[in-house]
Parts: C-alpha cells; sequence; structure tokens
C-alpha cells in the first residue's frame, strides 16, 4: 500500500510540475476536503448498519449465518475465533447483498480481530475477497445504463457476474497457492536446521 | 423504478425489528449498543481516508490515467479490449467516482449498448475500488501490512474482465 501511494504521489506531481503547477496543492486540499465529507457520510452510515448489525447479533442471526457460512469461512480463514467468522460473515453476506457500506464496519471489525491471533495470510485473503468484488447484482452500473437510455440495462448481468465469481475465485486459488507454498518452506527450514543440528552433534 | 433490492434492507429491518418484539428485546437499546461505535470507528479510518484521498485527488488532476491509457493502447487491443476501455481501467481501482465519470463518458460517447458501453458497464460492475477498501479494511491493523494482497486483487481483476468481456 505504501510503495502505491507513494508511486501515485510521485508520478502525479511529477507531471502537474511540468504541466499544470497551480492546480498541484489545490487539488491536495480538495483531496483532503472530499476525504472529511466522505467520512462524515460514512460515519452516518456505519451508525446505521452498525445499530443493525448489533440488533441482528442480540437476537443471534449472525450466529445462524455464521453457522449456515462455517464451512466455506473455516476453509478460507483457518484457525479463527468465533467472533472473527461472525464479523467475517457479515461482511460476506452484506457485499454479497452488494451493501458496501455496511460491509466496510464489519471487514474492519474482522481484520482488527485478525491481527490479534492469526497470521497475516487470513487478512490477505480476506483483502483479496473483498477487493475482487463479491457483490451479485451491479446496482449501480444497472442504473446509469437505465438513465442512459439503454434499451437492456440487465443484458450486462450474467457476463459482470461471470467476471466477479472468476476474479474471485482466482484470488482464492492464488491466495491458497501462497499460503500452501509458504507453509512448505517453512517445513523445509525446519528440516535443513535439525538436519544441521544433528550433523553438528556428529562433527 | 422499483428494483428488487429496494426491498432488502426494509424487509430485514422489519423483520428483525418484529423478532425483537416477539422475543422482548429492547431493540432500541440493542441499536444505541451498535450506532456508538461509529465515530470511533472513523476515527480510526479517517487518517487512512486523508492520505489515500489525497493521492487519488491529485491523480486524477495529473491526467495520468489519460496519458497512460493513450500509451498503452495498443497493448489492450491486443489482449481483445477495445481502447476506448482503458482509462477505466486505470481508474476504477483508484477512484469509484473517478471511474463512474469515465463510465458516463462512455455511455454518452458511445451509446449504452453498443459493444464498448457493455465492456465498460462490465468493468465497472464487476470490480472493486481496490485502493480504498484496502487503505479502509487495513487501517485497523497497527504497523505495516505489506503483502501480496492487492497485486493478487489487481491481477484477479484484470483477469476478470478479460473474461467478462469476451462473453459479450
Amino acid at each position: 500500500m505504501s510503495a502505491i501511494w507513494t508511486i501515485l504521489m510521485l508520478s502525479s506531481l511529477a507531471v502537474l510540475i511540468f504541466t499544470d503547477p497551480q492546480t498541484a496543492l489545490s487539488s491536495m486540499l480538495k483531496g483532503s476536503e472530499n476525504a472529511v465529507d466522505l467520512s462524515v457520510k460514512l460515519v452516518a452510515s456505519y451508525a446505521f448498519w452498525m445499530g443493525l448489525f448489533s440488533l441482528l447479533e442480540k437476537l443471534k442471526i449472525t450466529d445462524l449465518l455464521a453457522k449456515i457460512l462455517k464451512k466455506p469461512i473455516r476453509f478460507l480463514f483457518p484457525g479463527e475465533d468465533e467472533k472473527t467468522e461472525k464479523f467475517i460473515t457479515m461482511n460476506v453476506s452484506a457485499n454479497l447483498l452488494g451493501l458496501g457500506n455496511a460491509a466496510t464496519p464489519m471487514g474492519i471489525n474482522a481484520v482488527k480481530h485478525m491481527h490479534g491471533n492469526s497470521s497475516f495470510d487470513n487478512i490477505s485473503t480476506f483483502l483479496v475477497l473483498s477487493a475482487t468484488s463479491l457483490q451479485i447484482l451491479p446496482t449501480t452500473v444497472i442504473s446509469m445504463r437505465v438513465s442512459a437510455g439503454s434499451t437492456s440495462p440487465m443484458s450486462i448481468f450474467i457476463p459482470s457476474l461471470i467476471a466477479t465469481v472468476s476474479s474471485t475465485l482466482l484470488g482464492i486459488i492464488i491466495c491458497k497457492t501462497i499460503r500452501a507454498i509458504k507453509q512448505k518452506t517453512q517445513k523445509s527450514r525446519i528440516l535443513t536446521h535439525t538436519y544441521a543440528r544433528k550433523s553438528n552433534n556428529t562433527i | 423504478m422499483i428494483s428488487v433490492s429496494d426491498y432488502i434492507v426494509p424487509i430485514i429491518f422489519f423483520t428483525v425489528l418484529l423478532l425483537s418484539v416477539i422475543k422482548k428485546k429492547d431493540a432500541y437499546n440493542g441499536f444505541i449498543d451498535g450506532s456508538k461505535n461509529a465515530i470511533s470507528l472513523m476515527c480510526n479510518v479517517f487518517p487512512y481516508l486523508v492520505t489515500v484521498m489525497i493521492a487519488i485527488q491529485l491523480f486524477k488532476a495529473s491526467g495520468i490515467a489519460n496519458r497512460l491509457s493513450f500509451t498503452l493502447a495498443p497493448i489492450f487491443k491486443f489482449i481483445g479490449i477495445p481502447s476506448e476501455l482503458t482509462e477505466l481501467m486505470i481508474i476504477r481501482p483508484v477512484s469509484g467516482a473517478g471511474a463512474m465519470a469515465v463510465l458516463e463518458n462512455i455511455f454518452v460517447t458511445y451509446g449504452p449498448d453498443s459493444f464498448i458501453g457493455k465492456c465498460a458497464s462490465v468493468i465497472y460492475g464487476s470490480s472493486e475500488t481496490v485502493f480504498y477498501i484496502s487503505a479502509v479494511y487495513f487501517s485497523g491493523v497497527d504497523g505495516k501490512a505489506k503483502g501480496y494482497a492487492i497485486p493478487v486483487a489487481l491481477v484477479c481483476t484484470f483477469i476478470g474482465y478479460i473474461i467478462g468481456c469476451a462473453l459479450l
């Protein structure tokens, strides 16, 4: 993330210094201003969604959902405690329904809890899962197509769904592979370590 | 136009309230228990949000997306993606609003039912604002969280685009 941020800033500033130096400062301040506006809006929607989430939790509906999604979640995020699993479940369900703003607070909480007791691989998998998009119905695009006068606004639904599903599946496969390779190298490292110790002993 | 998705939240909320009445739970205080955490959550997220959005705004103002799409056009055309869409693909992971403006532009220029218009719809609809999500989600993690997540997500999203556009 920090590398991407630095590259974005450096390249943008370099171009602006040569083409349009006046806009550099004003657009950076505009970005900062946008963040304040957005955060006010987000606080409003977080408050709503977190309120609804706590109601769902008090009624044990989250437990029910977590039970239903237990197998895929245990497969993707091994070694997480129940609380984290619940947050992941809620994040995934909200994302599937296209409620991005509801998904975010649950996602942040899930990552926070993962950090406490588990590996970095789970966080990475979680990020890949969210960043490859889980939304089933692309509501924004469809309403934009309607207002642009499309004769068949829904025609993109199936291709877009297949694109989303294949990107997410591919992401999961890559994350699992990276994890497997890591474990393998770790094992072989332990093996060579013990081997080295043994040979030391014989000397 | 009322769509199915408009019913989801009101129905969920109604069911939840009804259930809490049946189970004799205090819905009012239950809601407050959740919503009181919203501001402290935002306090943690805000520094990340500001830092990322400054870069996004600067990136948009620099016009790099436009320039890059111009230089990369021949390569993308080779894979089978119309060159008009490169700008959209470059800006999509960085800025949701920026991508929306580009999409709107494509609709106006080519029409939403043209191949390019449909392709653009798939690109926008099948992906997420990767940088925004990773900045916000990682805000809960202290220390440096470097990893393979962002490149993996970007590559997979891109392959998803190709598959989606090939199906049109």
